[in-house]
């Protein structure tokens, strides 16, 4: 006990005192710069309620996380028992690869790429789409497909990690439980269906509680793609951590900032109670 | 033999362990009794003329090491904020705009200048009232004031010949007839080419720093004074809508902009807009990147924005002289005319000679040779400034996004109202509202 104590200091330090330290901080009026902190009771929250670009952020974020989750969840499932029926295949190794590369790859460099992809006027995306008569789509200026655009870069960058341990379930799965399907003739999807989804829950809700958790902290991506960069600007997609980020060190707002913490803190825990109830209880069924 | 061998060795390493151990304290000695000195910019385009005046500053402290950090400004604001609440013993040598200073000084986290440049600053020989006032806090000098923000119209006179139109405009109204004439679009009849190029997206401020400019043509202020330090908003009334109804007609009516068209100094370099509003430091950067651009420039119709920049010097107490000495070189005549020749940006100081520069390059004179009637405005020295533009700017998004706006006054004046009802509930918290 004696010898995991210094452990359980630094985490104590790094991991909980902030977290206690901002929820003592959501109480105060502080400007960052001042010695003054007046105790202010539950104005911050009472602001926040009324406050429509937070609750633009929280809306945006909330679409934005659940979006990715849905995009994400299916699409990593498919994919990785795709690649786990096709192990045997010499193209499996590049297969895990090529879907895992975004998770590892740099974000900022990663958005770029994407921001050119979109770019109304010299982006691939409506090159492309006007081969098939589609109008191009200013996409990082219309207020709908800009969140669009967050969600489709945010999947692209979730899915590598989500095929992995959906992968690393596969391969744990008892393999005479398919063959007594087969002997019943049940098809591939039909193993897939009412096998490999079912036993897969635990992973499925790790995956799930993982990307909601990543999907409501999403910031660099709605940044760079609307970065004012000259003569490339986009709509900025306002999201809870920008928010906060620019009430903290722009607005010097911090006790302020720290309420709008408080509330996605209390957001994600919710949520992802919910998802452990669901999928728990379902699973264990 | 191999003993031997071994034996021969053995000082060896040792003698070379000793030498490199040596020379690593040497250096470390070296490097301690170094001064080192960090330069904080909010415009890369400075680092160069930052490292210009150190090389000349090494000429007497040859030991002198500056460090220049030249950040985005939005991120060199937050830099700021984060560092000096923070503390820190370094010498660092701060660049902010007067405004965003305030509330590092009413807080006492920067330390104010010494005798000998507080003298400098206040020599009315050296510089302006409006300028020494921006560096100085209740009277006393903080501040090194160094360059300015101040707007003038830059247009592609290859593109006005094109047209027909063989002088700038003069007024707002000639801003959007030109505008219409100078739009050069595909065969569908889609803009390709921006007539005036105006500040419709992005993150922060910037939307309503530019909308302020065009908005004081018209004679009004995102932000009216008392006189007593109290504010409150100036734009719902017929200037704000006068202003805002330009940007909408622009846009969705002669359709001579769009928010996702190439924009600002990038676009008017690469001939994608036929003009628009910026600060002198888009000469310099045309010089680099656009060369052979053909265009002029010209003053606004009324007046402009005029945000001056300072240099602040944090550290340790009684170590900060180096910093000083290095904020008052930046305003010796040579690197000053150096400043506007290769950067661009105007300098404060009034008694240098800035005519070699000015002259070789004609486009500084929509900068200096204003008519006498033009006046200029600034960001007010409040705390909350940077929240009421970011909140504005927010807003202003939404107005440029939403055609129904345009060409229905009444719908207009709502936006203004709402908008500024939300401007006057900040300065309401801070308890800076005026009656």
């Amino acid at each position: 006990m004696m010898a995991i104590l210094p452990t359980l200091a630094i985490f104590a330090y790094v991991r909980l005192y902030p977290i206690v330290d901002t929820l003592r901080l959501s109480f105060y009026k502080w400007d960052i710069l001042s010695k003054r902190k007046p105790f202010i009771g539950l104005e911050n929250f009472r602001e926040l309620m009324g406050d429509h670009l937070f609750q633009s952020a929280l809306i945006n974020t909330t679409i934005i996380a659940f979006g990715v989750l849905i995009i994400t969840i299916p699409a990593a499932l498919v994919i990785a028992a795709l690649i786990f029926y096709r192990t045997r295949s010499r193209l499996s190794g590049f297969y895990e690869t090529a879907v895992f590369i975004p998770h590892v790859v740099s974000l900022v460099p990663a958005a770029m790429a994407w921001k050119w992809i979109f770019d109304a006027r010299l982006g691939p995306l409506n090159a492309a789409l006007s081969f098939f008569g589609v109008e191009p789509q200013a996409w990082l200026f219309d207020p709908v497909l800009s969140v669009i655009c967050i969600i489709v870069l945010c999947s692209w960058q979730a899915l590598g990690y989500a095929v992995l341990i959906y992968l690393v379930g596969f391969k744990n799965l008892p393999v005479s439980l398919y063959e007594a399907a087969r002997l019943d003739g049940a098809s591939g999807p039909q193993s897939f269906w009412h096998l490999s989804v079912p036993m897969l829950k635990p992973i499925t809700l790790y995956v799930s509680v993982v990307t909601l958790i990543s999907g409501f902290n999403v910031y660099a991506q709605a940044f760079i793609l609307a970065s004012d960069a000259q003569g490339a600007p986009g709509r900025q997609v306002r999201v809870l951590v920008l928010d906060m980020l620019e009430n903290s060190f722009r607005n010097y707002r911090v006790g302020y900032a720290a309420s709008e913490a408080v509330v996605l803190l209390a957001i994600v825990l919710l949520l992802t109670l919910v998802q452990f109830g669901l999928l728990r209880e379902k699973g264990k069924a | 033999m191999n003993m031997q061998s071994s034996r021969t060795k053995a000082p060896a390493r040792a003698t070379l362990i000793a030498g490199v151990c040596g020379a690593f304290f040497m250096s470390a000695m070296a490097s301690a009794s170094a001064e080192t000195l960090t330069v904080w910019s909010g415009y890369p385009e400075m680092a160069p003329f930052y490292e210009h005046v150190a090389e000349g500053l090494k000429k007497k402290h040859p030991d002198l090491q500056v460090k220049v950090e030249a950040i985005a400004l939005r991120e060199h604001e937050k830099r700021v904020a984060l560092g000096l609440s923070s503390g820190g013993s370094d010498i660092t040598v701060i660049e902010l705009a007067g405004s965003t200073a305030t509330r590092y000084l009413e807080n006492e986290l920067l330390p104010k200048a010494p005798d000998d440049v507080a003298s400098f600053v206040k020599d009315p020989q050296n510089f302006g009232t409006f300028f020494s006032d921006t560096a100085s806090y209740d009277g006393t000098v903080y501040g090194m004031p160094l360059f300015r923000g101040q707007g003038a119209l830059y247009y592609n006179t290859e593109m006005f010949a094109a047209a027909g139109l063989t002088e700038p405009p003069k007024t707002m109204d000639e801003y959007s007839e030109y505008a219409s004439k100078l739009v050069q679009r595909d065969a569908s009849g889609k803009a390709t080419v921006s007539g005036w190029s105006m500040r419709l997206s992005g993150g922060g401020q910037g939307i309503a720093e530019k909308f302020w400019v065009n908005l004081h043509q018209y004679g009004g202020a995102l932000l009216e004074t008392d006189g007593h330090g109290k504010w409150k908003a100036g734009f719902a009334n017929e200037a704000g809508r006068k202003t805002l109804k330009q940007y909408l007609d622009n846009i969705f009516v002669a359709k001579t902009v769009s928010p996702e068209m190439p924009a600002d100094a990038d676009a008017f370099e690469r001939g994608q807009t036929a003009m628009f509003i910026r600060e002198s430091w888009v000469i310099g950067d045309i010089a680099k990147k656009a060369p052979n651009l053909k265009y002029a420039t010209a003053p606004l119709p009324k007046g402009s924005i005029g945000l001056p920049t300072n240099l602040y010097v944090a550290g340790e107490e009684g170590k900060t002289q180096i910093g000083w000495e290095f904020a008052k070189a930046t305003n010796e005549p040579e690197n000053l005319v150096w400043l506007l020749k290769n950067v661009g940006w105007l300098p404060n100081r009034s008694n240098v000679d800035y005519s070699s520069v000015t002259k070789e390059q004609p486009a500084f004179a929509a900068f200096v040779d204003y008519p006498k009637d033009y006046s200029f405005f600034t960001l007010p020295s409040i705390g909350p400034v940077e929240e009421i533009l970011t909140r504005v700017a927010a807003q202003l998004v939404i107005a440029f996004g939403d055609a129904s706006l345009a060409g229905d006054d009444a719908k207009i004046d709502a936006f203004l109202a709402k908008t500024a009802d939300e401007v006057n509930t900040i300065l309401t918290r801070e308890g800076l509202l005026a009656k």
